[in-house]
């Protein structure tokens, strides 16, 4: 795939920029561990610095967007080249956002933090935070390596996310029943689900754009999903 | 993070040459010196990981030497890689920049995250060369663990002996108050003490064995382990019990040296004798469990044996509750344990691994389980690096399926020694 390109500026413009990214993807990873992290240790200090290292994402997108579109314009690259500069671009948004949901979940594990007594779920939350961290770091591998095979199979495994969101749905509707004191904090928790839930997701959007920049095309197979929304078949008939 | 202390250090006081300082009489190397074999092997056989990383002008710092250990801790695929490419924790990177930028050296501690997250103590310290730091890193996982261990050990044992130990002051009171004079009660009092007795014992051995297990699972295992005959053997221990409910077990597999997984007998035994024993504790009486064990399959969530849209009308499902780091590119050997007990509802699968959690509505049976049986399976074979897959759903049984690295002779034995020449 690598070739010698007669402009050696032109490679090492395009190396920065993976290099940008990839620096832009350890920042995102971090934020999410130390998000759930201040939800599952009730830590306000972690929790306000999440949302610090937020502003550092947006102006690395920023960066990044820039020398994309820059790039773009004075080298016309073509080919795997142009795919290397706009996957970086997409990259650049997905991992943005994951960042914001981040910085929201940090947000709530301010909320979360005052609620008395202690909700006795975060430890379910902070298993499915682990994993979506996870997974992120396996698709930033993944990216980092250029191995589409390790991004298909981070593709292939979002539905034992979406099964640990549904477990925890599950869990905080029963204690949202049991205690309506506890709706408030239970209301902020379901919110840090989805949101890890959504990183999740961006997870496989990051496997799905490596998958495009080397190969040149989408995965070819549907994606094992359940939206966990509509009744399944055997709940329709109780 | 942690500097300051070592901030000032001078460069040759690096971490594993406090033990055994140079001695005074022998001059200092020089370059040329440092350039010899000898000096490039030392560097190659240091045990903690050692980088030496190069800014040129703008350009993002690269990796221009590595020891052994830094390319097996770090996957350092080529030479002169980007350190980004390898190592993106933002406040590693942040130090290796402020060394660059003043020379002064920095530490720092950080945690790589990821299935089987390793902490990691980090030194940054600035060369003579021009733009050049070094990075060491050691790993402390050992130690951290061992201590977040207790803490928890305390935590979980405490909790969960309190109940049969309620019971058994329960009954101890009964037995010195009015039930005293009644024979009958007191037998039947005395037997329920034993059974409480006896759950009680059960926990602490596994709590121990969870624990054990648990320190050394980023330690990989070493040894070669027969699939076959380790199935056999638990097949065989479980005869008595599966008697006494008239049950019976199929056994599917290759025949002895065929299906060899890399990893420690005892412990694949264990993990099979687990699941085992689940399969045989939640079958009706008169029901068949079946057990297969095949070599040389990859890594494929959806070649695990059941129909997954069956089980999803049924309100079940298969889920995949450990998953190996680069799974796709190893050979397995694999052993599915199935039973056609009442099966797990879907909602119910994603904690099943989960210490101490028990399916709602699930009776085990006249033997109680500890509730850890399935957090050993799993922490056991993720220090094996395999996988561990559950199908069920109400009504279909459930089907465990556990992967291992399958043990390839040709490979494992002249590594070394075609490396060598």
């Amino acid at each position: 795939m690598m070739t010698e390109h007669t402009l050696k500026f032109f490679e090492e413009e395009l190396s920065q920029l993976k290099a940008d990214v990839v620096r832009m993807g350890g920042l995102a990873e971090r934020q999410v561990v130390e998000a759930v992290r201040a939800v599952a240790e009730r830590d306000v200090a972690v929790a306000e610095a999440v949302v610090v290292m937020d502003e550092q994402l947006d102006t690395l997108q920023h960066e990044i967007e820039r020398c994309a579109i820059r790039l773009i314009a004075l080298r016309q690259p073509v080919a795997h080249d142009l795919r290397r500069a706009v996957g970086a671009l997409k990259l650049s948004l997905v991992l943005e956002r994951a960042g914001d949901y981040a910085k929201n979940i940090a947000k709530r594990a301010l909320v979360i933090g005052q609620s008395d007594p202690e909700i006795p779920l975060t430890r379910s939350v902070q298993r499915m935070g682990e994993l979506v961290a996870s997974r992120l770091k396996e698709a930033l591998d993944a990216y980092s390596a250029g191995d589409v095979k390790s991004a298909k199979s981070v593709w292939n495994r979002d539905e034992d996310i979406d099964e640990h969101y549904n477990s925890l749905f599950r869990e905080l509707l029963t204690y949202m029943m049991g205690d309506p004191h506890m709706i408030t904090a239970c209301a902020h928790l379901l919110f840090v689900a989805k949101n890890l839930e959504r990183i999740g997701d961006y997870a496989t959007s990051v496997a799905e754009i490596v998958q495009y920049e080397i190969a040149g095309e989408e995965f070819a197979d549907p994606r094992p999903k359940w939206s966990g929304v509509e009744p399944r078949p055997s709940e329709a008939s109780e | 993070m942690e500097l300051g202390q070592h901030r000032y250090m001078p460069v040759l006081s690096f971490p594993w040459r406090r033990a055994a300082p140079p001695l005074p009489s022998e001059p200092a190397p020089s370059v040329e010196q440092a350039d010899s074999p000898m000096f490039a092997a030392v560097f190659e056989a240091i045990p903690d990981a050692v980088l030496v990383v190069r800014r040129e002008g703008t350009a993002p710092a690269k990796i221009v030497a590595s020891n052994v250990a830094a390319r097996e801790t770090l996957r350092i695929r080529a030479d002169e890689e980007q350190l980004v490419s390898v190592l993106r924790h933002p406040e590693v990177l942040g130090s290796v920049e402020d060394t660059l930028n003043t020379g002064e050296g920095n530490e720092l501690r950080y945690d790589s995250g990821g299935l089987r997250p390793q902490m990691l103590r980090v030194w940054v310290r600035s060369l003579p060369m021009p733009q050049t730091a070094m990075i060491v890193l050691r790993d402390e996982t050992e130690a951290r663990r061992v201590e977040r261990m207790r803490v928890d050990f305390l935590a979980n044992a405490s909790h969960e002996l309190r109940t049969p130990l309620a019971s058994l002051s329960g009954f101890i009171e009964t037995l010195q108050g009015h039930a005293k004079e009644d024979p009958e009660a007191r037998d039947r009092f005395l037997d329920i003490m034993s059974s409480q007795a006896k759950r009680m014992s059960r926990l602490i051995d596994d709590l121990l064995s969870l624990s054990r297990i648990e320190r050394n699972e980023h330690v990989p295992p070493s040894g070669v382990c027969d699939l076959s005959l380790a199935a056999r053997e638990a097949a065989d221990g479980l005869l008595p019990t599966i008697a006494a409910k008239t049950a019976r077990i199929e056994l599917l597999a290759p025949p002895p040296g065929e299906a060899l997984a890399l990893g420690e007998r005892d412990q694949i035994s264990q993990v099979i004798q687990n699941l085992l024993d689940n399969a045989v504790k939640y079958s009706p009486d008169g029901a068949s469990l079946s057990m297969r064990v095949e070599s040389d399959v990859a890594f494929d969530t959806d070649a695990a044996g059941a129909d997954v849209a069956a089980l999803r009308d049924s309100g079940g499902g298969r889920l995949t509750l450990l998953s190996p780091e680069r799974g796709h590119e190893n050979r397995y050997v694999r052993l599915r344990v199935a039973d056609h007990g009442r099966g797990i509802a879907r909602e119910h699968l994603p904690r099943l691994t989960e210490r101490f959690y028990r399916v709602p509505g699930q009776k085990s049976g006249e033997i109680p389980g500890t509730g850890l049986g399935l957090a050993i399976v799993k922490h056991i074979v993720n220090r094996h690096r395999g996988a561990l897959i559950v199908e069920s759903a109400p009504g279909h049984g459930t089907a465990f399926s556990v992967y291992f690295p399958m043990h390839e002779p040709e490979q494992t034995s002249v590594r070394g020694v075609t490396k060598a020449l």
